[in-house]
Parts: structure tokens; sequence; C-alpha cells
């Protein structure tokens, strides 16, 4: 080719071109900007960042934060390091209550209804008009006409409520969606101690854990995640984990046997496990323990136990019951627990008396790697476990509402509309209370049924404290403190009672003497000052008030709870059975719902970085799913991932995205809770046919919760969440699955032998 | 021309060109000025020689830590906020100066104050993102070194040092003799290790670079 004068102009235009391009790419001019700011304190520095110790209020398991502020700015949350509980680590959802803070659909100043309730159609009012409004509709109500619904609350607010309530004449229930009753009723049954139990992982050789997913969700995921590490690599043994749940959950994932057990099983498991130490371990077994809880029998107690009968129906080989048992007997540091869906069926207490008895057997209550008892409230009046109610004492008061009994309901942090089994007839019952106050930060569910909202401060922006549940093994109380002003203009929930308290006056002011919260937290810390123990002392209030606070807490590492003793209770001789709601027939499986990691029982669903972060076993983010077995789903069903599954309850009907799992039981599905809110903010928007065939995405899934079954756990009363069976069709729908694992299937012919899954010919529920 | 030559030809001269760009950049990175030394026009036309100017030469002598106050406290000098301003500009217009276009400036700014704006002024001293640059340390190290102050007289006090105020100069220059703020010294890395060399500061790389 030859370069003629005209490729070579062409060439050297094409040249300069590039050049003038290429000079183009300067400092775009906003990197060159810097600012005067309106206004500034003379005071501040500037670029200065400022870290504060306080409560992680997302969660509710009391952990103690430290946020970085810089200029009055909240900027990042992370774990607390002098903290007994976190020591420094924080969980998902922790990091996450930033955007609670700077949430744009948060509530802007109080707020009174204009149209029908439920329309969701307010107007703007004073907080002086909002607080006298509500003075004026508790006064003079008549006993048992008032209910203060919060969140489980402990500590300081947790009294003020109670006292609140008490003094108007009502009552003050706390809601969980994720009942804890069936637990605190199995550790007062097996242990006798209201609080619960430490467990002290670190220090443990051998976990065995029934349906407890304590790295993700049970209890406190940061504690025992922190725990875990230990356990794994913190001494000169390396621990082994078992879990026995029905779902391959995050813990199963990580433990070194993950043994399936049929849905409400789980019980006879660790009976015949207590059979096996009894016969087998006689040696390793504290005798004392052995003799109590057979009454004097041996092992002839528990006969009906044996492996070989207890396999078929549990779906657990007698080799591996064995197995477990030996396991226990030959690890000095042995622990069991148990909790999450072991607890959550019909026959949940007994499954869970079961799992905590056999601690008394292999002796591991009060010992390094055992059970860890935890103490009372280091402080007189103020309450270490939250007053919550269960589905038994929301039945009632289903009741009374429908009857028109309930005049005045004040609602905090609690969504019990979505959270409730649909068939209970929560919301329409709301329709007959007199008058709802909300002090929700957002409108969900329960909020849009207000009259009035009277929005709360984010726990960064408000005074407070929590006695964490579950407990360090010793005393600890965490202090929160506002670490920026308040937003907007919201007002602490707290201060709202004790304002009304005043307004009020009489019996009700008299019992609550503080102005604000902050008064209250002072007095709660005056009677820890007079202690004089513990991580903080000082004659000066003012030093102890200012250390207190920027250690984020005050504890006692030597004030440990002790075993309270008593008599050990008798192991059933025969087992509970789970009862099933819903169909029974062939072409029906167990539900096995399950907690989110993040979004936990729906509370995160409002923040889009909960939303985001995916599910630690499966990586799906955005959406609800069901786990089904991908053997069966691939070969009888036709199901592929992403088709839309209609999921037929007991309760109600939702769709859920199919995800194929090689982990779960060809008799079971799994469903995440958390999503399908149908009001939470504009990041949650419930089920809508035609967005959802339109693949538009704003459709998160469905409601596990309105599926299941209102049953409850005998003996506890709590809601049986894991007690329904359901039928699944195709709708014929198909949407991608929203997920972080890329989309070719792992495929490894050898699954089927990693991951046994024993089907029995027949189930008896 | 055979082939060969000319395919040669081609790539050679497409080779030329780029390492004329690569020349270019490096060119004027090694020898052009910061973009500061153009003494950029600025949202608020502000005269440091009328604030910060010396009584003598009719300017109202204000000390440079009045308003950037940080500079002996943190990493940043940081720009006085409006509020600071309007200390004086509350009442101070602007009306009836000798300066044509003081109260139209003036007025900007009280404007931005009114509204509770800020004020977006452009850098004019500005260092690579790679570069950590802490004003506190250097500011009381040369406050205790009045001698190796450049690009000012320093009135030394009693006890050997220079406030702060006095400090500034030697690496910005005598501001307050600018009507627009300029970029006098270089301000590269070699300038910098200079510097640290001669008064025995770390030159270690972590120092800055981290």
């Amino acid at each position: 080719m030859k370069t003629t004068r005209r490729k070579f102009l062409k060439w050297s235009g094409v040249g300069a071109l590039g050049a003038v391009v290429f000079a183009g790419c300067t400092i775009p001019e906003r990197e060159l900007l810097v600012q005067s700011p309106a206004q500034l304190p003379e005071d501040l520095v500037r670029g200065l960042e400022n870290w504060y110790a306080t409560a992680c209020g997302q969660c509710g398991a009391g952990e103690g934060v430290i946020v970085r502020v810089v200029e009055g700015r909240a900027l990042k949350i992370e774990g607390n390091p002098d903290h007994p509980l976190s020591r420094g680590k924080s969980t998902v959802q922790c990091q996450a209550a930033l955007q609670a803070l700077y949430n744009p659909t948060r509530i802007n100043g109080p707020k009174r209804l204009t149209g029908a309730r439920g329309s969701g159609q307010y107007e703007d009012i004073t907080w002086d008009e909002a607080l006298s409004e509500v003075t004026a509709a508790l006064q003079g109500q008549a006993t048992g006409s008032v209910v203060v619904l919060t969140d489980p609350i402990r500590g300081t607010l947790g009294m003020v409520a109670e006292k609140f309530a008490t003094a108007s004449g009502g009552q003050h229930w706390g809601y969980e969606a994720l009942e804890t009753a069936t637990l605190h009723a199995a550790i007062k049954q097996t242990f006798n101690t209201d609080r619960l139990p430490d467990f002290d992982i670190e220090h443990s050789d051998y976990i065995l854990s029934f349906g407890a997913d304590f790295l993700s969700s049970w209890l406190s995921p940061v504690r025992y995640g922190r725990g875990y590490g230990e356990f794994r690599q913190g001494g000169k043994v390396r621990g082994t984990l078992v879990q026995v749940e029905s779902r391959f959950s995050m813990t199963a994932a990580n433990a070194d046997h993950w043994v399936f057990v049929h849905p409400g099983r789980e019980g006879e498991v660790a009976l015949s496990i207590a059979y096996v130490l009894l016969s087998d371990h006689a040696g390793q077994v504290n005798a004392a323990a052995a003799n109590a809880l057979t009454g004097g029998q041996g092992p002839a107690a528990l006969a009906a136990f044996a492996p070989e009968a207890v396999a078929e129906r549990s779906g657990v080989s007698a080799e591996m019951l064995r197995e477990m048992a030996k396991g226990l007997a030959e690890h000095p540091n042995a622990v069991v627990l148990g909790g999450g869906s072991a607890g959550a069926t019909t026959n949940g207490l007994f499954n869970l008396n079961a799992v905590y008895a056999l601690n008394h057997l292999i002796g591991s209550v009060g010992r390094a790697g055992g059970v860890k008892h935890n103490p009372g409230s280091p402080v007189a009046g103020l309450p270490a476990n939250a007053k919550v109610g269960t589905f038994a004492d929301w039945q009632d008061l289903t009741g009374k509402m429908q009857g028109g009994q309930i005049k005045v309901a004040l609602v905090r942090s609690a969504n019990p509309v979505y959270g409730l089994p649909s068939s209970l007839g929560f919301r329409d019952a709301l329709n007959n209370v007199g008058k709802i106050v909300s002090f929700s930060s957002f409108m969900d569910e329960t909020t849009i049924m207000a009259d009035l909202i009277l929005p709360d401060n984010s726990f960064l922006e408000a005074w407070g404290d929590d006695i964490p549940e579950a407990g360090p093994g010793h005393e600890a109380i965490t202090f929160q403190q506002p670490v920026v002003r308040p937003m907007l203009s919201t007002k602490a929930f707290g201060d709202s009672l004790l304002d009304v308290a005043n307004r009020l006056g009489g019996n009700v002011k008299a019992t609550l003497p503080w102005g604000t919260m902050k008064e209250a937290l002072q007095a709660t810390a005056r009677q820890l000052q007079a202690l004089n123990r513990g991580s903080v002392q000082s004659a000066n209030f003012q030093a102890f008030w200012n250390t207190v606070l920027q250690r984020g807490g005050w504890w006692d590492v030597n004030a440990k709870g002790a075993a309270p003793g008593g008599p050990l209770p008798k192991l059933p001789t025969e087992a509970v059975e789970p009862v099933f709601a819903g169909d029974a027939g062939g072409d029906s499986y167990f539900l096995v719902p399950f907690a989110s990691n993040a979004l936990g029982d729906g509370k995160g669903a409002n923040l889009p970085w909960l939303q985001a972060s995916p599910d630690p076993v499966t990586t799906v983010v955005w959406q609800t799913w069901v786990e089904i077995n991908r053997k069966k789903a691939m070969e009888e069903w036709g199901i592929k991932e992403g088709d839309e599954i209609e999921i037929a309850g007991p309760g109600g009907t939702i769709r859920a995205l199919a995800y194929l799992h090689p982990g779960v039981s060809p008799d079971v599905v799994c469903v995440p809770m958390g999503q399908g809110h149908t009001h939470y903010g504009d990041f949650e928007i419930g089920p809508d046919l035609e967005r959802f065939k339109n693949n538009v995405g704003l459709d998160r899934g469905g409601n596990v919760f309105a599926a299941v079954t209102g049953a409850k756990v005998e003996g506890s009363g709590a809601l049986a969440w894991a007690g329904s069976r359901v039928t699944i069709r195709k709708t014929g729908n198909w949407v991608r699955v929203p997920k972080l694992e890329g989309p070719v299937f792992a495929d490894f012919a050898m699954v089927e032998e990693y991951l046994p899954i024993v089907k029995p010919d027949d189930s008896k529920a | 021309m055979p082939k060969a030559v000319s395919r040669l030809l081609i790539a050679s001269m497409i080779g030329v060109v780029v390492l004329g760009v690569i020349a270019y950049f490096v060119g004027s990175a090694w020898f052009g000025l910061p973009v500061g030394a153009q003494a950029p026009d600025q949202p608020i036309a502000y005269p440091h020689t009328v604030h910060a100017g010396s009584v003598d030469s009719g300017g109202m002598g204000i000390d440079c830590t009045f308003c950037h106050r940080n500079v002996d406290k943190g990493p940043a000098a940081t720009i006085p906020s409006v509020q600071q301003c309007m200390f004086c500009h509350a009442n101070i217009t602007g009306k009836g100066s000798t300066s044509p276009t003081a109260e139209t400036e003036i007025a900007k700014l009280r404007d931005a104050s009114a509204q509770g704006l800020p004020v977006n002024w452009l850098r004019v001293h500005r260092l690579p993102d790679h570069v950590q640059f802490v004003h506190d340390i250097h500011i009381n190290f040369l406050s205790g070194r009045p001698d190796k102050i450049v690009n000012s007289t320093p009135v030394v006090g009693a006890d050997g040092r220079v406030n702060a105020a006095q400090v500034c100069s030697t690496c910005h220059g005598q501001v307050a003799t600018m009507t627009k703020v300029k970029q006098v010294r270089a301000l590269k890395m070699g300038d910098c290790v200079d510097c640290h060399r001669e008064n025995n500061a770390p030159t270690d790389c972590a120092v800055c670079h981290y």
C-alpha cells in the first residue's frame, strides 16, 4: 500500500484530533470545589471524626456499637470493641441501620388521619396538638381499655412503657414476629431460670445444635459469629459442629455434619440420643442428672426412643443417632442448644425441653464450653426480660379489640398486621379500636391503620439503654446515646410517653417523675454508680456518667449468673407428635419458613442495603424465593429456577420464585421471611400480579406469615410458624432469580452422596 | 513502495502519535504549572488585599488564622463558613466603597447567607489524591523554627516562636497582596522532600502516601 500525500494528511488529522480529545481530559470542575458551609459552630474542626458508643437498635439484641460522626453526620456503624457481646464485631443489620436514619421515606412530623382508617390520608399537625390529643384520648379510660404495643424492650424504656401502661389502666405487650416464648419456657422448665443462658461456644469442642441458626439469625449472631471463630481456630482442639435442622441453613452449611430431620421430630432425636448416652456411654454421663431425668429407671425409661424406632419417623439414621451420642460422650466440653424451627412446631416445647435436657446429662451446665447462666437485672425495677406476648395473647387481644373493649392502642416498632397469620383477623379487629396512635418512623402495614402518628427518633438520635438478651454470662447494660441531633421533626418514644404522663397528671405522672428519657436514664445510672463495682466506678456522678457513655455501657464480669438449682424435670416417656395444618395428601410439603439473614423477620425490608445483601446460602437478593429439592423439581415437576410458584398454605396463598437446591428434602419447601410488605416505604410494595407479569421487579414476593396456620405451640402459646403443610403449583410465569452466584449450577455427580437425604416412606403427620 | 515498508511506516506514524500524546502529558506534568497557578475566577471576587492586607497598604490586617481556623488543629486549613463572613458583612454592604464591584460581590454573599446556601469556591491549591498533607504538623513545626520561614519576614515573639499566621506564606506566598489567589510555589514532591531533608523530617514513603 502506498502512502500517498492524502493518506499522510488523513493520518495526521486523526492523530491531531486524538491529541485534542486527550488534552480535553482535565480534572472535572467539581473535584476542584471547596465549600464554605452556610453555618458552622466556631469550635468545630472540620474533617475530623468522632466515634460515639451507643446501643444498636436495629436487631434488638442490645449489642454495643460505635458510630463515626463527622461534622454532625453519622457516617459508619461498627461494633464496640469494649462491649462484652460484640467485642468490635457487627452484623449486616447493624451496619445497614444507618439507612434507617437517612431513609427518605421517614415520616416527618406528627400526623392526623383525615380520611378513612387505612386510607393513608394524613394532615400535618404540631407536636403540641398531637401530644394533647393522645392525652385527651387516655384521660378517664376504664381499666383494661388501653394497650401499649411495642417491640420487646428492656431496660429503662421497658420500665417506662410498662409503668405508663399500668398507670393508665392498661397493659404493655412486646410484639415479636419470631416468638421467643417457647425458648423461654423450655429454659425455664429445664434450668429453672427466667433469663436465657449464654452458650460458651468459644471454649466448646462439640456443638450439637437443633434448628438454631446461630451464625445467621438466632439470638445474637454477632456474639455467636465471633465465638464461632474461636471455637474453630482459637484453641488447641478444633471444635466440631453438628447441625440438626430441617433446612440447609447457613449454620448447617458451616457444620461438620448437617443432619436433616423431619420437621417436628427434633425432640425425638434428642431423646434418642439421650437413650444411647444412657445405655452405651453411662460412664461419661452425669449420674445424678441421669437418675433425676429418668426417675431412677435409667435407659429403660426412654425405651420408646431407641434409635431404630426413631430413625424412620425422624429421617435420621440409627447410625447417625449413635454417632451424635458418641460425639457428646467423647468430647469433654460439649454443649447442646436448640431453637428456631425446632421450637416452632406444635410440639416445639417438647422438642426444646428434650434438647436442653441433654445438657444436664453431659454436665455442661456452668462449666467451660457449656451453658452459662445469666444473672438478673443489676438494677432493681429495671426489667432484664422484655415482656413479650405469645400468639395466645394476640388471640386474646384480637378478641378484645373485636369486642370493642380496647379504646386506645399505642403502637411502637411493632408490625403485627404483617407478622401475624391473616387467619387471626388482627387487621380487621383494629377497626374496632377507639383510637390508634403509632410512634413508627415508617408507614408500614400497622402504621397505616393509625389515627395519629407521632414519629419516633431513630436509635442514633435517642437516649436509652438495654440489658442484652441473651447476655454475656454476667451483668451488663448497654447504654444508648444520641450521636446526632434529630434530623427531622421527630420525638423519642420515651420522651413522648413522659410528656403525655406529665400532661395526664395524677397517678401516671406520679409513677413517671422524669421529664425526659435522659433524666430517667441518669436515674438508672445513679443506681449503677451506687453499686460501686463493675467496669465503671466513680464517686463523682458526672465522671461516672461520662465514662459509661464513653465505653458504651456498664458491666461487671464478676457478677455472673448462678445455676438456680431445683429439681430436674423428668424426661417424657412418649413422644409428642407434631400436628401439621394444611393438606396432608401426597402432593403436599412441609413448609419451613426461616428468618432472613438480612431482613430478619421483615424489619429490615425498607433498607436497600439489606435488600441487596445476599442470602448466605443461596445468594438471592431483593426477592422471595422457595427452596425446592433440585432433583425432584427437575425430574418430576418440571420446575426450573425462576418459575413463579404459588404456595397454598392453611393461612393463605403466596408466590415465590423457585430456587432449586440440592440440600432440601423432597418433602420440604423453605421460604424466607421478610418480603411481601404492602406498605413499608418505596422499596417494598406488595404482590401485584400485573407488575410481576411485566417483570418490572417491584414485586418482592410473598409474606410467608400470610401462608402459615394460626396454630400454637403446646405449652407455651407461641405461634407454631413451622407447623404448616402446603401445596405448590407453577403459575406459568418466569422471572430470572436475582442472585449473586452465577447461572450455571455446580452440578457435580456426587451431590447425592455428599448430602444424603433420607426420605421416610410415610409420614405420621 | 513494498507492502512491508509501508506497513512499517503506518505503524511508526501511529507510534509517533502515541508517543506524542504521552510526551505531552509527562511534559506538562513535569514542567507545567499547576491548575492553581492560573488564579481562577471565584464565584465571589473575594480580595485578600482588602481583608488580610497590611494596614499600611490599605487593608484591614486580619490574621490568616482568623478565618482559616483549623490550620494548626487539623489536616485541612478549612475555609470559613458563610456565617463567619456575615460577622461583618451583615452590616457592611459595600455601599459607598471605592471599589466599583464591592457592592455587587458582597450582595452575592449576603444572598447566599439569607437563603442558607453555601458558597462553592474553586480550589487553588490542590494536591493529587495519592498525597495526604496535614497542615497542623507543618504549622506547629514552623512556628517554632522561624528561620525556616520563607516568602515573608516573620515577627518573632519573646519565646522564639511565631504565631501560625506568619507561617502560611512559606508555601502560599504573599496571599495578602493577591486580589485573586494564585498558587506561586510548585508544591511538587521534590519541593516537599527538599524541605523535609533540610529539616530532618521523615522522608519515608508512607508518611505522605497512605
